[in-house]
């Protein structure tokens, strides 16, 4: 694709003479970011073609915002989560100078530094408002909920851990905005079943609703029950809804599509069963962790969900062959089970399940120890579809397993095969998979550069790859994996102490790599860091704590290139205080940083480091020691600026 | 509270009845009770006059005499006073507590007078004799010595002791109203009878009231007199007859007796009674025994807070809210018990204690929503919420932010400060004018704190008057 985009653009006259209108055309079929940039680089006619077109933007510093949104005016999406240090008065500036009237979502997900200012703004900048997210902004209120309230055309709400959220905060909500279609209220523990009741009462239109983690009852759902239109609702582990809360939901219209009961303890299969008697639609259900034993009423109930019932969750429960038979007869039309830790899931009780579940794509397994090949063999040769394999800990299992799966199931895209034991030859299996995108082989030892060679010369549309513990992995198998797999957003290397710099090397040519954990790999040094930063442009998470050989060369390096990097955890490196202040005020994105033990570092070195950074930080993670050291100034400002500090106090222990 | 509210309309007026047992009296003697009439005279006096004869009579004469004599003396050492060269200040001074003196004299002469008044029934005291003619009596009776006295009399009202002229006014208008009942010798329910028969204002008679109960109407004076109960030695007033007995302890031995302590018995016939209801005297009110569909209130205490809410201005002003009125104190403290606790606010104004109720008024009507408190002060929104424009530059701003908050509570520490200080002076000059009266200056605060005080309570409510004095004082340094 990059290619074509940029034979057509490199031509620039030929594209010029195209109307704007099909410049944008082809730009909304370019799919890759990247490739956009390309486009927009090469030629005007595309610049300008995405300037008029552009749809969705997500900015990641706050000092481009104002040009950025003066420059899109035809935005409808504007993604400002992972924008640093973004506050009122900043948000304000730049809502000021652009015309925003087409904007219908914004997602300003952990934007602690935005309070009811900022939001005031923003609402009053955006009259065609339909989706505003605030999940994680932990210091958001009423206040601040108030304030999107005055979006009256407001379609969809996250409110996910506003810890500050009440039911006042809620009343505004639904009063303000009738039309709420989905509604997260995860995490908000102040929301009673006063705030829910008026909730139901106000908001008809309501399909979406997550009151995971609230303290609300039954009552609740009485309540609940009287939305119509109420398709999918979520209530993980709340513990104070039991099974007559169920009963009092099934009464409701027979609306439900989707309900998440994970965790909630006191739900049993009978409750199940009743609110199945109410709702014999539902597509999803998620009673992972939270039933201890199938009920025979419960299991019969399933049955009637033959036609409709797709996604199955039962993790932790007490299962035996007949029961997954049972469920293999009754839901024919499943397309993901998960079985996770449960108990009694033998290779008998899969092979009768996946018997009549041909459509089966997504099957998690995690922690059932007693699987062997025998129930992978059932899985391939019954279920062609599958793209996702979880087999976590499945221990018994082996190459020939997966051979078969490797076989029969091309369209596997993920599959999990941490702490089973696979070996090279499994691998060489594996690798048909060619479409393959998440690999996990975490703590698999006997995984060595020959099996990573296989997988580097087909699956070259990996993205993710997992290699905690493959304590055999050289920088061989790195050399192999940059020249096959170019896509790898995310790699994990922890604890692969044979990496040296020399293969960090390697890692420099995956320019998409986003995510990197180098997590005690002693050997390598700044130079080794040096090169990750100027090839993986892209780095948003690095992961180099305890990489004992580390020093302030590698943090120049990742002050100068690594631009993006949002996350990073330097613990137990031997940074000093210039290195460690150079980082903080040069990265403009970096937002959480976990710096334990940095014993090179000074008193002073911290508290110049946090003073240069303390407008960008959201997340700190340091020593319990140095709350007292440090000046209280700093870490007020800290706080004041919505960035949160978790104290630590461990002893130093340098571990290989 | 509601039975020692009783008492004294329980257990006094058949006393009183039994020296006239031909008029219901109730009017006329009440004003007497309210106005400190009614147990005034000394007990031994009291106790004789249960049984009516001449040498109560005489007892009562001697008394007063007594009493005249007392007034003499105290005119005598005021002029000889007065001759003496003095400050402006302590002449004042003098001069005021030769009136609470006299005061209470007079007040002591007028009960002792007032309980010959059986005999003076018929006289021309109370048979529609003008007002001023009452008093000129009452004061020619206190001072026929000399001129001095009535100054010291009219003095009395000029210093704001309304109490004391409506003591005459109760009076003569109780008399007044028993004239027009039927000349002053009828009793209650026949008194009723011909109100109703005369049918007043060309009204249709009212049906006659049920036969159960008797129909009592208080005026306006005793309804709002805030005390029913007197010393009949130092004239000060009290709301209950027991805490008057207890009061009486202090006046001598004789008062300690376990039969002058003890709670004087219910009359006989209390039993045999006809029970009470009463009428509220506002013109118009359903409560007033005129109005068409009469609902009687049923006791003292109904009366008073039923006239107070319903006819009264409402004095009491919640110190949290300032909003809400009050006519009667207990409501104020019931709300201020409340008051601030209503935080559950909508959109309309309107306020709740609980949360389920607003939510449901908000449920019930389109548009309203809760109202969030205002945002804080400004300084500290700044701080917590606008970080980047105020905070940007360094630390040292933030602390500066932090500083407001801190120095707002400093200024109410000093505040604070200054109410102590505020009572501390008052403490001084308390004990320092030695004999426990009060310069102008505090009479002034007195009146501003409490309104109206009636002057024979002066001396007394040194207690009650330091917290109100310190409440002014605190109110006026917040006002600043």
């Amino acid at each position: 694709m990059s290619e074509e985009v940029q034979r057509y653009g490199g031509g620039g006259g030929g594209v010029g003479a195209l109307s704007l209108d099909l410049l944008g055309q082809v730009l909304d079929r370019v799919r890759e970011p990247r490739d956009r940039k390309a486009c927009r680089l090469v030629s005007r006619a595309f610049a300008r073609a995405e300037a008029a077109h552009r749809r969705a933007l997500r900015v990641l510093r706050r000092e481009p915002l104002p040009r950025l949104l003066r420059t899109f005016p035809a935005l409808e999406r504007l993604d400002l989560s992972a924008c640093a240090s973004l506050d009122d008065a900043s948000l304000a500036a730049a809502l000021a100078g652009a015309d925003l009237a087409g904007i219908r979502r914004v997602c300003l997900a952990r934007a602690n530094g935005v309070g009811w200012r900022g939001l005031d703004a923003l609402v009053a900048a955006c009259p065609k408002l339909e989706a505003v997210d605030l999940s994680h902004c932990v210091g958001a209120g009423d206040r601040e909920v108030a304030a999107v309230a005055a979006a009256t055309g407001l379609r969809e709400l996250s409110l996910e851990k506003c810890l500050g959220v009440t039911d006042m905060g809620l009343a505004k909500v639904v009063v303000g905005c009738p039309k709420l279609e989905k509604l997260s209220l995860k995490w908000c523990r102040e929301i009673s079943d006063i705030g829910i009741d008026l909730l139901s009462k106000k908001c008809p239109e309501l399909r979406s609703l997550d009151i995971s983690y609230l303290k609300v009852g039954n009552e609740s759902l009485r309540s609940i029950s009287s939305l119509e239109k109420l398709e999918e609702l979520a209530m993980v582990c709340c513990s104070c809804i039991d099974d007559d809360g169920l009963e009092l939901l099934s009464k409701g219209s027979n609306s439900l599509q989707s309900v998440d009961v994970s965790r909630s303890d006191h739900v049993t299969s009978q409750g199940l069963a009743s609110l199945i008697d109410g709702h014999n639609f539902l597509q999803k259900l998620n009673a992972a962790d939270c039933l201890h034993e199938m009920g025979q009423r419960f299991l019969t109930n399933l049955a009637k969900l033959k036609e409709t019932l797709t996604v199955l969750r039962l993790d932790g429960l007490e299962v035996s062959a007949s029961v997954l038979q049972a469920i293999g007869e009754g839901c024919n039309n499943l397309v993901e089970i998960s079985l996770s830790k449960c108990n009694g899931v033998t290779d008998e009780g899969i092979s009768s399940l996946v018997a009549r579940c041909s459509h089966l794509r997504v099957i998690d397994l995690t922690c059932c120890h007693l699987l062997t090949d025998n129930a992978l063999d059932s899985i391939a040769e019954n279920c062609k579809m599958v793209e996702c394999l979880r087999l976590e800990s499945c221990s018994s299992i082996s190459e020939k397993g997966l051979e078969q799966i490797a076989i029969c199931c091309p369209n596997l895209k993920e599959i999990d095969l941490t702490d089973c034991r696979v070996n090279d030859a499994a691998l060489q299996h594996l690798a048909k998979c060619s479409e393959l995108l998440i690999l996990k082989l975490g703590l698999c030892s006997s995984v060595s550069d020959k099996g990573l060679a296989f997988i580097s010369s087909n699956c070259g549309k990996l993205i993710e790859l997992d290699l905690y513990r493959c304590t055999s992995v050289t920088n061989d198998a790195l050399a192999a994996l940059a020249n096959g797999c170019k896509k790898i957003k995310m790699l994990n290397l922890c604890y692969c102490n044979k990496i040296t710099d020399s293969g960090l090397g390697h890692l420099g040519s995956l320019e998409e790599l986003t995510n990197l954990e180098l997590r005690c790999l002693v050997r390598i040094t700044g130079i080794g860091i040096s090169s990750v930063a100027i090839g993986c442009k892209n780095l948003i998470e690095l992961d180099l704590k305890r990489c004992y050989s580390i020093d302030d060369a590698g943090l120049w390096a990742l002050a100068r290139y690594a631009l993006n990097l949002r996350q990073l955890t330097i613990s137990y490196c031997q940074v000093t205080g210039l290195g460690l202040c150079h980082l903080l005020s040069s990265l403009r994105c970096l937002q959480d940083v976990k710096m334990v033990h940095l014993s090179w570092v000074s008193i002073e070195g911290f508290e110049m480091a946090l003073r240069a950074a303390c407008g960008r930080l959201k997340k700190l993670k340091m020593l319990s020691g140095l709350k007292s050291v440090l000046s209280p100034e700093l870490l007020q400002l800290l706080q004041a600026f919505g960035c949160r500090i978790r104290w630590v106090n461990k002893p130093l222990v340098y571990k290989d | 509270m509601d039975r020692d509210q009783m008492n004294p309309i329980r257990d006094q007026p058949p006393n009183l009845r039994s020296m006239n047992p031909l008029c219901y009296q109730f009017m006329a003697e009440d004003a007497l009770l309210g106005m400190g009439m009614q147990q005034q005279q000394l007990p031994s006096a009291s106790i004789r006059h249960m049984d009516w004869s001449p040498d109560t009579m005489l007892g009562n004469l001697t008394f007063i005499e007594e009493k005249i004599r007392q007034v003499k003396d105290v005119i005598h050492a005021m002029a000889g006073r007065s001759s003496a060269t003095q400050g402006e200040l302590a002449a004042q001074q003098q001069q005021q507590l030769v009136n609470a003196d006299l005061t209470c004299l007079i007040v002591q002469l007028i009960s002792t007078a007032g309980s010959l008044l059986p005999s003076l029934k018929n006289s021309s005291f109370l048979s529609g004799a003008p007002p001023a003619a009452g008093t000129g009596q009452a004061v020619s009776l206190a001072g026929e010595s000399s001129s001095s006295v009535r100054n010291g009399v009219s003095k009395e009202g000029d210093m704001g002791s309304p109490d004391y002229e409506e003591l005459f006014k109760g009076w003569t208008n109780g008399a007044m109203e028993e004239c027009i009942g039927g000349g002053g010798v009828i009793a209650g329910e026949e008194q009723d009878a011909m109100l109703d028969a005369f049918g007043v204002d060309g009204e249709t008679p009212l049906p006659p009231p049920p036969e159960s109960y008797q129909v009592l109407q208080l005026e306006e004076d005793e309804i709002l007199a805030p005390h029913t109960h007197f010393c009949s030695i130092c004239g000060k007033g009290f709301k209950r007859d027991a805490n008057l007995r207890m009061h009486m302890r202090g006046h001598g031995d004789e008062y300690k007796s376990a039969a002058a302590l003890a709670k004087p018995p219910p009359s006989a016939d209390a039993g045999e009674e006809q029970e009470r209801r009463y009428s509220c005297p506002f013109a118009g009110c359903k409560r007033n025994r005129l109005h068409k569909s009469f609902l009687p209130l049923k006791t003292i205490l109904c009366v008073k807070n039923h006239y107070k809410r319903s006819h009264c201005e409402k004095r009491h002003t919640c110190g949290r809210c300032g909003a809400k009125k009050f006519s009667v104190m207990a409501d104020l403290k019931t709300h201020e018990k409340h008051c601030g606790r209503n935080r559950w606010l909508c959109s309309c104004g309107t306020s709740f204690s609980r949360k389920d109720k607003l939510f449901a008024h908000v449920a019930l009507f389109q548009g309203h929503t809760p109202a969030l408190p205002p945002p804080p002060t400004s300084t500290a929104t700044q701080a917590a919420d606008d970080p980047a424009t105020t905070a940007r530059a360094s630390a040292p701003s933030s602390g500066h932010q932090q500083e407001p908050a801190g120095a707002a509570s400093f200024m109410w520490g000093t505040s604070s400060c200054h109410g102590d200080d505020a009572f501390l002076d008052v403490k001084d000059i308390g004990g320092g004018d030695g004999d426990g009266f009060f310069s102008a200056a505090n009479l002034g605060s007195i009146d501003f704190g409490f309104g109206h005080l009636d002057a024979f309570a002066v001396d007394h409510s040194l207690a009650m008057l330091l917290p109100s004095e310190q409440f002014t004082n605190a109110q006026e340094s917040e006002e600043r």
